[in-house]
């Protein structure tokens, strides 16, 4: 059967097959993210790929289970697949770890997807990686999700990223001590929530809205900024509820300092987020480089009482392939190892297993010719190339070249270091 | 001022308007003519491009641009992830619900099962789910007015500037199912990574279409609305 007439060629539109270059930085950035996960003492956790319609339910975005692949089990009763994990951990925490003492510090990687229609540009597989941080209701809690996902880009490679840290309850509490109907309630928190502020305005007028919460329901986009826009934004609001929130940021500012990441940090008042979700503080993380957020977090201290286990919990999560796309536009690189490539003469065949064996002990990375192979003397090397016969034993790797095994695996730990 | 923003501009009906707001807004001096031939063009301040309208929120959700001019019935019809900033006020249409002359629709009265042809299948939809009836849409590519004479639907639901197609295709209006104008969009990234260029651009095309014409097409004068924040 010629190629063409081959039915098994199609790929799923939305999916991508990562191969070379791309599929090693969407490992390493993986690798990269959950290390740090794992040196802040994140315990790893993998829950499966498929879980029961209802327990999905529960989690973020109830609305995105339009998006959900769906089937049914032999049972007659709903799947899915997941299109995020956190309620997988939610689900787990509430079971098996139940009675585990507080703090929980759990992390995840894996794989989501999403059945929306192909061809928006928009993947249907992506991978994530995630902290979940259960059981404490402090803001030391949202400051340390805050500092782990930071430090876990910074490792990645990503430079000069951009957390914006907002409040599930500022905009609610704002539109509370508005003075405004239920309906017209109803109809601006709609509007933000599709990030529509023409919407917005045009919600707001004719009503009662008192002019101070009117105005900065107005100007949310613009409502951002460094610890100074508190002071502005509590000059103007006399209601408890907005005022708690904002000394809430507050704290949670200074405690970010104390980490010393308030440098790449803006508060951000107007940050529209599932508000029927996160309870607290919440926060993104941009690069320059990406019209995406590169991750999500937040407080949800609602999501266990689901699973009948209510508990405080915090958390966030990294979106793996938006990162790999950041590092491709430019936002720094996370070098993968190259593979050295050693060809041997026949006589040297077992010698050669020996460097290999060696060379990979320490960290370098070698692929075996399967064929012994002559280079004449003088013959050049390619970059990535090594040889090893009668006269000794000779390589090239990243521009450098040299004899000898000692000299490459001096020259690869000074790389390294 | 903008500081080298991308920004997507629609083609079509609203493409001229567009380039005199930028221009009135100081923005960015465009010849339409020029951005014609070539699709896209960097000033000082702006790398604008031409795309098709219903390509305006893609490029914008994507972050291919930071900001785009769209008509608001193209974001009923493919809502995507962005911000939807200012209403431009210009490029003013409505949609309508429309009727052959005599039909009982007219005369406030709905068939149990009716057809409509449509360009816009979701602002249709919506528009009869709060009517309540349950009609079969046919989603058609143009000349829709044309569907109820060749006995394709009962009824259509299309954009109106002037009513004047309508009339001469001896349609009656029935009832308004949404109003639409320009507006400026912006990626949910770039308002915050370059949240100084996007807020300034933003405030620099309201302040324009409150208080300035800009030319033929425009909008009715500012209702009496809040200058930027």
């Amino acid at each position: 059967m010629s190629a063409l007439q081959s039915p098994a060629r199609g790929r799923a539109g939305g999916f991508v097959d990562w191969i070379g270059a791309a599929a090693q930085r969407r490992r390493a950035v993986t690798e990269a993210l959950v290390d740090t996960f794992a040196s802040w003492g994140y315990e790893y956790l993998a829950t499966p790929l498929v879980e029961p319609l209802e327990t999905v339910a529960a989690g973020v975005g109830g609305g995105l289970q339009t998006q959900l692949f769906r089937f049914m089990d032999a049972d007659g009763s709903l799947l899915a697949l997941v299109g995020e994990r956190t309620v997988s951990v939610a689900r787990v925490v509430a079971t098996q770890l139940q009675g585990s003492p507080p703090p929980l510090r759990l992390c995840y990687a894996g794989p989501v997807l999403f059945n929306r229609a192909p061809l928006g540009g928009r993947r249907r597989e992506a991978m994530q990686a995630g902290c979940e941080l259960i059981g404490h209701p402090g803001l030391a809690a949202d400051a340390e999700c805050i500092a782990v996902a930071a430090a876990a880009l910074e490792r990645a490679g990503i430079a000069g990223v951009q957390i914006d840290v907002g409040h599930a309850d500022f905009v609610p509490s704002l539109l509370d001590s508005a003075n405004l109907d239920a309906a017209s309630r109803a109809r601006v928190a709609e509007a933000l929530r599709a990030r529509d502020l023409v919407a917005v305005e045009e919600a707001l007028r004719g009503t009662e809205a008192g002019d101070a919460e009117r105005e900065l329901l107005l100007a949310f986009p613009t409502l951002r900024g460094g610890r100074e826009i508190l002071d502005t934004a509590g000059s103007r609001i006399t209601a408890p509820r907005p005022r708690r929130v904002l000394a809430d940021l507050a704290e949670l500012w200074t405690v970010l300092d104390r980490h010393g990441i308030t440098a790449s940090v803006h508060l951000d008042l107007g940050a529209v987020r599932d508000w029927d979700y996160y309870t607290g503080p919440t926060f993104e993380l941009f690069s320059a480089d990406l019209g995406w957020p590169l991750g999500t977090g937040g407080r949800y201290d609602r999501l266990l009482e689901a699973f009948g286990a209510g508990a405080p919990a915090t958390g966030f999560v990294l979106h793996v392939d938006r990162c790999c796309d950041a590092l491709l536009r430019g936002a720094g690189e996370n070098g993968g190892a190259p593979v050295l490539r050693l060809g041997y003469a026949a006589e040297q065949a077992r010698e050669a297993l020996t460097v290999a064996s060696r060379l990979r002990g320490a960290g370098v990375a070698v692929a075996l010719d399967l064929e012994p192979s002559v280079l004449r003397p003088g013959e050049p090397l390619g970059d990535g190339r090594a040889h090893l016969d009668g006269g000794g034993f000779r390589w090239r790797l990243r521009g450098r070249e040299g004899g000898g095994l000692d000299a490459l695996l001096a020259a690869s730990a000074e790389d390294a270091g | 001022m903008t500081g080298g923003l991308r920004i997507a501009l629609p083609a079509g009906a609203l493409f001229e308007d567009a380039c005199r707001l930028l221009a009135a807004a100081g923005v960015a001096e465009i010849d339409p003519a020029r951005l014609d031939r070539q699709l896209s063009l960097v000033t000082r301040s702006a790398t604008v491009v031409k795309v098709r309208p219903t390509d305006v929120p893609v490029y914008v959700e994507m972050g291919a641009c930071d900001a785009g001019i769209v008509g608001k019935d193209i974001l009923w019809e493919s809502p995507r992830d962005c911000y939807e900033l200012v209403d431009l006020r210009f490029g003013a249409c409505r949609l309508v619900l429309a009727a052959p002359e005599g039909s009982p629709l007219t005369r406030g009265s709905f068939p149990r099962s009716l057809r409509a042809a449509t360009k816009y299948p979701v602002a249709a939809r919506r528009h009869f789910d709060s009517m309540g009836l349950a009609v079969e849409l046919i989603k058609l590519h143009g000349s829709v007015e044309l569907a109820p004479a060749m006995g394709l639907a009962d009824c259509v639901v299309d954009i109106t500037a002037s009513g004047r197609t309508l009339t001469a295709n001896h349609l009656v209006e029935v009832a308004e199912a949404g109003r639409s104008t320009a507006r400026l969009i912006s990626n949910q990234a770039s308002l915050k990574t370059r949240s100084g260029a996007v807020n300034q651009l933003a405030a620099a095309l309201r302040r324009t279409v409150m208080g300035v014409d800009i030319g033929p097409g425009s909008a009715p004068p500012a209702r009496g609305g809040r200058s930027a924040p």
